[in-house]
This record gives C-alpha cells, structure tokens and sequence, in this order.
C-alpha cells in the first residue's frame, strides 16, 4: 500500500507543486488589498445593502463584506476556496484510479499481490495527502496574510473554516472517485460530482429567496457549509457530519462497485 | 502419487455485458509445473479473454480456474505471489525510466532486493535509465519480459510475449523461459508466431470462436507431421522398396531423384536407404502452419 501512495504522490509532485503555488497567489491576491477596502468601508457597505437579496445569496449569504469576518466570508472562504480546492478535488477523484485504468497500467499493479480494496483506499489515501497538502498551503497563506494585513479574525475560526472548507470539497472528491470505480468515463464522473459541487452551490444560494429549492438545498453538500458561521463561532458542528457520511458512502460504495468488476 | 496441475481451468465461460455472444466458452484446460503451454487462435478468439480471467482481470460468468490450487477469484492475491505476468498491450507510465518502473513493482510484489532485475536487464540489454515513453515498442517490451520474472515466479502468464523484440532478443527470451521450465514453472502463453511455439511449447491448445478446437503434444505433431525428403541415390530410385515404408508417399521421381513425403517415424525410410548407394539427402523443416490454419479455419471437435 505504501508503494501505491509512494509512487502516486511522486507522479503527481508537480502538479502539488503548481496546485500550492496557484492557492498561495489567489488567496494572497484577494487578501492583500484589505487595508483598502476597510479605508471606504462604510460607503462600500452602505451600496452593498442595496443589492437585491439573491445577488446576496450568491455572494455568501450576508451583506457584511467589510468588516474583517465578512471579508474573509465573501472573498476566501465562501466560494474562492470551495471552488479552488473543489476543482482539486474532483480532479483528482475522477483520475486518480480512471487514468490507471484507461493507460491500462492499473494490470501491471493488480498483477502484483495487492487486493482491490487496498489499490482503492491507496489511491484514495494519495489523493487525501495531495489535497491536505493544497489545502495546508491555503490555510497558510490565508493565516499570514490576514495577519500581514491586520485582519482580525480568530485563528482557531480561521482553521476550523479551513477544515470545513476541505471536508466540504473531500466529499466532492469522493463523489468523483466512486463514479470512476464503478467503471464510468472520467468525463461523466467529473460531470456529476461538478453538478452536486457547482449545483449545491447555485440551489443553496436561491434557495434563501426560492421556497421551493430549500428541501432539495438541504440533501447537497454545500447546505452545510456556512464559512461565515464558523468564522463567528456560532457553526452547529453536527453539520459536519453530512461531509463525512457523504465522503465514507461514498468510499464503501466505490468498494462494493470496484471489488468484483471487469476491468477494461 | 498424481502432480497437482499448476493451472487447471475448468469450464471458464465469459460473456461480456448483455452480449448474446460468448467471449469465451466453457473452457477446459490442465496444465502441469515445468510445462510450456501454448496458446493458438485467431484475433478475437478468447486467449486474451482468457489470460485476463485468469489474472482476475475478469469476472468469469461461469466455471472456475486454480492455480497452485487457489481459486483465480477468491484466492487472487495470494496467487499474484507467485505469478509473472505480460500483457499483449503492455502498457507503462511514460515518465518513468525503466530503473523507477521496476522499482514501484518490485516494491508491490514485495521481492526484496534489485539484483535478479539488473541481471536480467543485462541479459536483455534493456535500457533502465531512458523515460518509459521514448523507448520503442521492442525496448519497452524487454521492460514488460523482466517484470514479469523478476521476482522467479512459478507460474508464467504471457500475452504474446515476443511481439517486437528482435531475434537475438527473441532467442534470450527462450533461453530464460528453457531456465524457468527447468525450475518447474509452469508457462502458458499465447502466440502468433507457430515456429515459436513449436520450438519452447511441450503442448498447444487452439481456441476458436471462445471455444478450445484442439489441444496437442507438440512432439506427437512433429512425429504426425509430413516431412519432405530430397533423395538423390547413385543409381535408379528403389520406388517399390521406399512405397512399402509406412507413412511414406512419392511426391515425384526423375531418374536417379525421388521426393517423398513422410508422416510418422523415420526408422523405416533409413533401414531402405541403408540398403542403397545414397549421392544426396536434404530435408525440409517441418511446418506446423498449415495443420493451424486447419484448425484456425475449419470448426474441428476437440482431439
């Protein structure tokens, strides 16, 4: 198993690379013009409360975007963040076993004795470390640069939406992954884990001004996501526990599915 | 006291999705440690299907196969200890050199050290330092040939295992399957090429349309085979003698030259010619082809 991990992170090892380099740039960019934007706060906030209540939605959900806790809300932590590592997540979900499996190298590994199972879970576990390791960065970047920039934010908050942010991407990831273990195209797997990813996102957003979509907002991922209540400290944890009941669901049914098919 | 078969397959059936058609078709084969198994079929006819089922690549749809005596599906991990494999499309990271590529399977199979792959690499002249994907196809299936003997197994699996390496490669790549078949591992492998097979297989199996044709002794059919002999005596051809010797059939005679055919053995021909003054003998190679194009052509019960 460790030779699976091994061999697949140093394939990927530039790809960590740019992927760390690219969150560092994104995060530090949209961070460091703070000290601007809190000089015309209060303008900048009373324009802001005109906006209509979707186009709220859509940018996090509070029209607090000046004060520090909402900065780090609308510009990291609802959506650049989720869609910087998502992108990651269902990147790697959707190549990690498929790409194995259409370069017809995944017979030179299960021609060696290493069960299915252990060939998943060791993909899978490389594909942990490589978004850990992005996310690490982000987390990172995001702490020295509030600092840098006088954002005063709680640091444990800061870490906990980081946290929540890489559970909520996780679970698309894993999403991702089952669809290429049961044997789907990369293209279609991608397809559908950016549907329940992008699509949570846009459903949860309406969702606050369209009364029908609150029901089906509630059974996607991105629902339980509230960054703004983690920063504040007010978040229900429990919450957390759609991410994880998503991410193992979907690791046993990749195994189910992966354990006795054909491989093409 | 009865060997126990290295591999026996036993009723393998394969349909692939809902195809009405069987990939292959209730396939039954037994072969011992220490034997050189061919098998022979056209494209399409099942022997990667089958290569794949046993590799566990494959659910079979029914019937079961052993090898070593552990079942292909159940015990499919721990047969992998103890089995090379090659596939026909062999297929590699093109990144990685030879030297990462041997290491990452090595590290897998759980074999210790590098030094039988660096022997075999030198015997093979395999370059282990060039990145995977700018070798040719020859290079890279030197590459495939040693990881699946690297770690001595004692069954080898092999889709066609020669394609693309050159002859002087080829003829090392028989040396080492000789050596394998001395320590008892079992080979079966399929080939296109009949004068390969008829040189390091002991038996062949023919599949066709899913389903085994035929199987042989490799030595029965050299001994059925017909062989061509150019006789030229020093004085009239002793046709009534060389008509009596069994197996035998006069192709064409001129004067003091005789071709004849032969089937069978070869004791009867020579007790003749031991009685008369022989200027010339010459004897074509025997050519197993046409017996497989026979079998590849023709639906044939299984002999």
């Amino acid at each position: 198993m460790k030779a699976v991990i091994k061999w697949t992170l140093w394939q990927r090892r530039f790809n960590i690379v740019w992927w760390s380099i690219a969150s560092f740039f994104l995060i530090f960019i949209n961070m460091i013009f703070y000290p601007s934007f809190k000089d015309q706060a209060v303008q900048l906030q009373k324009s802001f409360e005109n906006l209509p209540q979707t186009t709220v939605q859509f940018i996090g959900g509070s029209t607090d975007f000046f004060s520090p806790i909402g900065f780090l809300n609308s510009q990291i932590f609802f959506f650049m963040l989720p869609l910087l590592l998502g992108v990651l997540a269902i990147g790697l979900g959707s190549s990690l076993l498929a790409r194995e499996e259409q370069n017809k190298t995944i017979e030179s590994l299960l021609a060696r004795p290493i069960s299915r199972a252990r060939l998943l879970l060791s993909k899978a576990t490389a594909g942990f470390v490589i978004l850990g390791t992005v996310t690490l960065i982000s987390l990172i970047t995001t702490l020295v640069t509030s600092r840098v920039v006088n954002i005063q934010v709680s640091m444990v908050n800061i870490v906990l939406a980081t946290i929540a942010c890489f559970l909520l991407v996780l679970s698309f990831g894993a999403i991702a992954f089952l669809f290429t273990a049961t044997g789907r195209v990369r293209g279609s797997s991608i397809g559908i884990a950016t549907a329940v990813g992008l699509g949570g996102y846009i459903i949860n957003s309406l969702a606050g001004t369209v009364n029908w979509l609150k029901v089906p907002s509630k059974l996607l991922p991105f629902h339980y996501y509230q960054p703004e209540a983690i920063l504040r400290g007010t978040y229900e944890w429990s919450n957390i526990l759609f991410f994880l009941v998503i991410t193992l669901g979907s690791g046993i049914l990749a195994w189910l599915s992966f354990r006795r098919r054909d491989i093409r | 006291m009865t060997i126990q078969a290295a591999i026996k397959i036993e009723a393998l059936t394969k349909r692939y999705g809902a195809s009405t058609k069987l990939a292959l078709d209730d396939l039954s084969v037994s072969i011992n440690p220490g034997e050189v198994y061919g098998f022979l079929g056209p494209n399409g006819a099942g022997k990667s299907t089958t290569i794949r089922l046993l590799m566990n690549f494959l659910q079979p749809t029914r019937g079961t196969a052993k090898i070593l005596g552990y079942d292909i599906v159940k015990d499919s991990v721990a047969i992998k200890q103890s089995v090379g494999y090659l596939a026909g499309d062999f297929s590699v990271y093109p990144k990685m050199n030879g030297k990462q590529y041997l290491q990452y399977l090595n590290e897998l199979q759980g074999s210790g050290g590098m030094s039988y792959v660096n022997a075999l690499a030198k015997r093979l002249n395999a370059d282990l330092d060039k990145p995977l994907g700018e070798l040719s196809r020859g290079n890279r299936q030197k590459i495939g040939i040693i990881q699946a003997l690297m770690h001595q197994p004692k069954v080898l699996i092999l889709d066609e295992p020669t394609s693309g390496l050159d002859p002087l490669m080829q003829e090392e790549f028989y040396k080492l399957i000789n050596e394998a078949k001395q320590l008892g591992t079992a080979v079966f492998m399929s080939s296109h090429i009949l004068s390969e097979v008829q040189r390091i297989c002991s038996r062949v199996g023919i599949v066709r349309e899913g389903k085994l044709v035929g199987e042989r002794v490799i030595a029965d059919l050299v001994s059925e085979a017909a062989q061509t002999f150019n006789i030229t005596f020093a004085d009239t051809v002793p046709l009534s003698e060389l008509k009596r010797i069994k197996g035998v059939k006069i192709q064409n005679s001129h004067g003091s030259t005789v071709t004849i055919h032969m089937k069978g053995k070869l004791s009867g021909l020579f007790a003749v010619l031991a009685k008369h003054d022989v200027s010339a003998i010459a004897a074509r190679n025997l050519d197993l082809e046409e017996m497989f194009i026979h079998f590849y052509q023709n639906k044939g019960a299984r002999q």
